[in-house]
């Protein structure tokens, strides 16, 4: 019995995020030892690890480490299904010195030949998850519940959608997985290049999805953008992933990233560019941010990842909205555009019009195909105010409120219809 | 009718299984959390005489001279006890406050609040007034 007065862990030391990184890492391993076509079975093992964990350390405390405690745990856990399981028979030995390696690497700490293993696994389920016979919003899910440890309904709450349709996703996947043959494995060679693409191309969904204000749950959503972040710093450390674009991709991450928290006011309420507070900037994450972007510019590439670093890269060295490079930001985006000539592009290269060359001139350059995005009245509404023509802008506005169900987003717009109808009446006195 | 009971210690039995299935990592660390922090303030309180969790592995033993040996309590049932706490409460309705303060009820498990009698059975046989509470005491425990 637990005596009331022992000394115990305190449970604030236990790191945040502990039980979804330990569960991200064990599973990749545990993935390794079991076969990929076993993926679901050492997802099971882990909850059980964990759930253990929850039921456990209430009555004895938290242990001195609880990270080698749940790998521990799942290692028992998985040589009692290992052993039941005919599937293994063959494989018992083998798997079982694999978790014992597994044990004892966890309670050694960060070694580094092990944190090598784990990292190296974690790459492995990364590659598996974004293979191209997945479709995409398969790999964006099974990436999220994998490598982040998210449940089904934490990812239906990330993209608005609800339980069942993510679950779905999920078995989806792993179904894919099975019936391809993917292999768990860093790919090599001339196969690298399109893999690291299709990796890369995952992260980047999943942290804009993090990153853009128009769905889901804020604090899931900013839990996306670290989860991505995290992701692609250990592509970055790897020699596989060590390439420019996933320095440019890590880049573009962390400079966003580091202005996320001033993006919106102490309601909530959205915040323009000018109107935000830039000393609430992270200048740490900016600075991360420029380092990575500095490394990006290693070889002759020039991809849209690039370009899009070097715009929040601006953005980030202005002390100031009044002292932003827009000339450069303009000229990057006319390269941008060559590369992705999408209206979405098209839409953000006319705010950087506008501010060289006049409201005008922006709304000219806003092209055709945008007609049920609220950004695209947003921007008409903003460089029509700007013009004097605030009825056209509040009409603007007003459209743009309807075309949007976040409630930060729709106090912005509705603020900024306001404003243009206040200053209409004023001027019809 | 609390007030009445002859003891000060209660246990608290936690109830029910499967309430964990579907959270995720961070809701199970969450959930942890709470759960210790909990604990610990009512240690810091002088409020725990003991605890321990239990497997969920078992057997029941009946019949004459203990023939009968089933598997059981099931794991997986609502009835299932995953762990116990000793408390000091001064009343029944005091120790039900504090089950109420157990963060795991919020995602759908039980607990059950039984006094623990301190006193000889005999007791009660010399205290007519105590008699005529003894079946107050015995429905006394709770859920919470």
């Amino acid at each position: 019995m637990r005596e009331s007065n022992a000394p115990t862990r305190a449970v604030s030391e236990v790191t945040e995020r502990l039980f979804r990184q330990e569960s991200g890492r064990l599973v990749a391993t545990l993935t390794r030892l079991f076969g990929v076509e076993r993926l679901g079975l050492a997802e099971d093992v882990v909850q059980d690890a964990l759930i253990r964990a929850l039921t456990t350390w209430p009555f004895h405390g938290v242990p001195d480490n609880p990270a080698a405690w749940i790998t521990q745990t799942a290692k028992n856990l998985a040589l009692d299904v290992v052993r039941r399981d005919a599937n293994f028979r063959t494989k018992e030995a083998e798997i079982a010195a694999g978790l014992e390696r597994m044990a004892a690497d966890a309670e050694a700490g960060a070694r580094d030949a092990s944190e090598h293993d784990i990292r190296d696994d974690r790459l492995r389920m990364m590659f598996a998850c974004c293979h191209p016979v997945i479709a995409e919003e398969l790999q964006v899910a099974l990436a999220l519940k994998t490598l982040c440890g998210f449940s089904a309904s934490e990812i239906a709450r990330a993209f608005l959608t609800n339980d069942a349709t993510i679950a779905k996703r999920l078995t989806r996947a792993k179904h894919r997985i099975r019936e391809a043959g993917v292999a768990f494995e860093i790919p090599a060679g001339d196969e690298l290049d399109a893999r690291l693409d299709a990796v890369l191309h995952t992260l980047y969904l999943l942290f804009n999805e993090g990153y853009k204000a128009s769905s889901g749950d804020s604090l899931v959503r900013a839990e996306l953008c670290h989860e991505a972040i995290r992701l692609a710093t250990l592509l970055a450390g790897h020699p596989a992933g060590d390439q420019p674009r996933t320095h440019a991709l890590l880049a573009l991450m962390l400079l966003n990233a580091a202005r996320l928290s001033a993006r919106a006011d102490v309601d909530g309420t959205l915040l323009r560019l000018q109107d935000q507070d830039r000393s609430r900037w992270d200048g740490a994450v900016i600075a991360r941010g420029m380092m990575h972007l500095a490394r990006s510019a290693a070889g002759a590439e020039l991809s849209n990842l690039h370009l899009q670093a070097a715009i929040a890269a601006c953005h980030c060295a202005a002390p100031d909205y009044a002292s932003t490079d827009w000339p450069r930001i303009l000229g990057l985006y006319d390269r941008l555009v060559e590369l992705d000539p999408s209206p979405v592009v098209a839409l953000n290269r006319a705010v950087a019009v506008a501010n060289v060359h006049g409201p005008q001139a922006g709304i000219d350059a806003i092209a055709a195909g945008l007609e049920g995005y609220y950004l695209y009245y947003a921007v008409l509404g903003e460089l029509e105010a700007r013009l004097g023509r605030l009825d056209v802008a509040a009409g603007h506005f007003r459209r743009a409120a309807g075309l949007t169900s976040l409630t930060s987003e729709q106090a912005f717009l509705t603020r900024r219809l306001q404003e243009c109808e206040a200053r209409a009446a004023v001027r019809s006195i | 009718m609390s007030s009445s009971l002859q003891t000060s210690e209660y246990l608290l039995l936690f109830r029910g299984a499967g309430w964990e299935k579907n959270l995720s990592p961070q809701e199970l660390q969450t959930l942890m959390a709470q759960w210790v922090s909990w604990y610990e303030g009512l240690q810091r309180q002088g409020k725990v005489k003991g605890s321990n969790p239990l497997f969920p592995q078992g057997k029941i033993v009946s019949g004459k001279k203990g023939k009968v040996v089933a598997d059981g309590p099931f794991a997986e049932s609502k009835e299932a006890i995953g762990g116990y706490f000793l408390i000091e409460a001064s009343s029944l309705d005091e120790a039900i406050e504090i089950a109420r303060g157990w963060p795991i009820l919020d995602v759908g498990a039980e607990v059950e609040v039984r006094p623990v009698a301190a006193a000889c059975p005999v007791f009660f046989e010399l205290d007519p007034s105590a008699c005529q509470r003894l079946p107050e005491a015995a429905a006394a425990g709770a859920r919470v």
